[in-house]
């Protein structure tokens, strides 16, 4: 009996807040409070500058953070802009892929940046008239690698209905939990560097037709740090979520992104010059630059998650989506190439996967 | 270092206790920082020096100021006399 083909990946949806902001812009906003608690005035836009971000697409108009408090506030301002910009990079993707609403059979959901019970799918499933046979599978707290971990989990479920349609829906509305009394480093850094956005992957079982030039899902590894909880995470506070953020994040990935690659590229049969496609989270530039290091890249390779970082931020989750998005629109891959997805984040993680077109 | 340099590093490391949670022994007066702090915690103690004493830390500054001692002795030569302790008055 012949083997079942590996999912494949149709199509990827993206939606941005209609809020851009400016990363001068964003800085200034913050300046008045931090000049109340600080006496260099400076060192603000040290802190920013040195994230390399530009902009931000933002969850709200600026002017309504000052009035975001308490968590009751934070969650009723996610649910509806995080209903919103889901709805449309799902209905992106769809469109993409030349599917409908209909034709999806399992729907992932993640996030790290908001809570709602029903969640977020349920509430998209009556809003883009999904069948009501449709499974869902929300998944909370994966932060920075909930993307290609969501990769992961659907292509597993698709292995298991190879004729079913999946869509793998990362929203992530950082902005919203941005704690303006905290003017601690950590969290200077974190209102620098994280951006809102939504990406909905759109997967087909292996049993469907695939489109020349899209990639199938060869294989995917998690690996799970032991004792490294304190990496990263959420503190859950009174007004929501405070992050927590160590200085030893690229440390951490500098000590095992590559031997993490190496064992999962081997069991494969294959090597690092193997790989003519990294996808990697975009973290910050110090995470590009311990993933690059540890690698052996060069800057080139990673060109399109510095862009990605540059442009709108670490979007959390739904960052190296939008950074495979790019590349699929970018029609680079040539037939046989390989890919490898790369993210990590709180636990502490990593998630890889290996495309193949 | 000077009684004033000794009596401001006496400072700092209170502040490395209390405000960065440090928790371990404290480090020796020329020893490097960086071997002991991380780089956030770096950061954090560089803002909470300039808020403490009024002195801005550049680049330069924070490079060159590379244990608990040149740090101290840093923050002597800037700082006003009004910021630094009792102890460090003439």
């Amino acid at each position: 009996m012949a083997a079942t083909p590996d999912p494949a990946i149709l199509s990827i949806g993206r939606a941005l807040p209609t809020n851009y902001v400016d990363q001068e812009t964003l800085t200034a906003a913050l300046s008045a409070a931090w000049a109340e608690q600080h006496y260099n005035a400076e060192r603000l836009d040290q802190i920013h500058r040195a994230t390399l971000v530009s902009g931000r697409h933002l969850a709200l108009p600026i002017d309504e953070y000052a009035g975001l408090g308490g968590l009751r506030k934070r969650s009723d301002a996610w649910l509806r802009v995080a209903l919103d910009v889901g709805e449309r990079a799902v209905r992106d993707g769809l469109a993409r892929a030349g599917l409908e609403p209909r034709d999806v059979d399992q729907i992932f959901f993640v996030t790290t940046t908001g809570l709602a019970t029903p969640s977020l799918d349920a509430r998209l499933v009556n809003r883009l008239g999904m069948r009501p046979e449709v499974r869902r599978t929300p998944i909370f707290g994966l932060g920075c690698l909930g993307g290609a971990a969501g990769i992961s989990r659907a292509c597993d479920a698709l292995r298991a209905w190879p004729d079913a349609v999946a869509v793998m829906l990362s929203v992530e509305l950082c902005s919203l939990t941005l704690q303006r009394e905290d003017l601690s480093v950590a969290n200077v850094v974190a209102t620098g560097l994280f951006g809102d956005g939504a990406a909905a992957v759109v997967l087909g079982g292996g049993a469907r037709a695939v489109p020349r030039g899209l990639p199938r899902v060869v294989a995917t590894r998690s690996v799970f740090y032991p004792e490294t909880e304190w990496v990263m995470g959420w503190e859950i506070v009174d007004d929501g979520f405070k992050v927590l953020l160590s200085a030893q994040v690229p440390d951490v990935v500098a000590g095992h992104i590559g031997g993490d690659v190496d064992r999962f590229l081997a069991s494969l049969g294959l090597a690092r010059a193997d790989v003519r496609h990294w996808l990697a989270h975009t973290g910050g530039p110090r995470v590009l630059e311990a993933i690059r290091g540890a690698l052996g890249l060069p800057e080139a390779a990673l060109e399109r998650s510095y862009r990605s970082l540059r442009e709108v931020g670490n979007l959390s989750s739904a960052s190296v989506l939008f950074v495979l998005g790019d590349h699929l629109d970018s029609g680079e891959a040539r037939e046989g190439d390989v890919g490898l997805v790369a993210a990590m984040g709180p636990g502490f993680s990593a998630e890889l996967a290996l495309l193949r077109w | 270092m000077t009684r004033a340099q000794a009596a401001v590093a006496a400072e700092i490391t209170q502040m490395v206790r209390q405000e960065l949670g440090w928790t371990g022994d404290p480090p020796p007066a020329d020893a490097p920082l960086a071997e002991r702090l991380d780089s956030l915690h770096l950061l954090a103690l560089v803002v909470a020096v300039e808020d403490r004493y009024h002195v801005v830390l550049t680049d330069d500054d924070a490079a060159a100021a590379r244990s608990l001692a040149d740090l101290s002795r840093l923050v002597v030569e800037r700082a006003p006399v009004e910021r630094l302790p009792e102890e460090a008055s003439p």
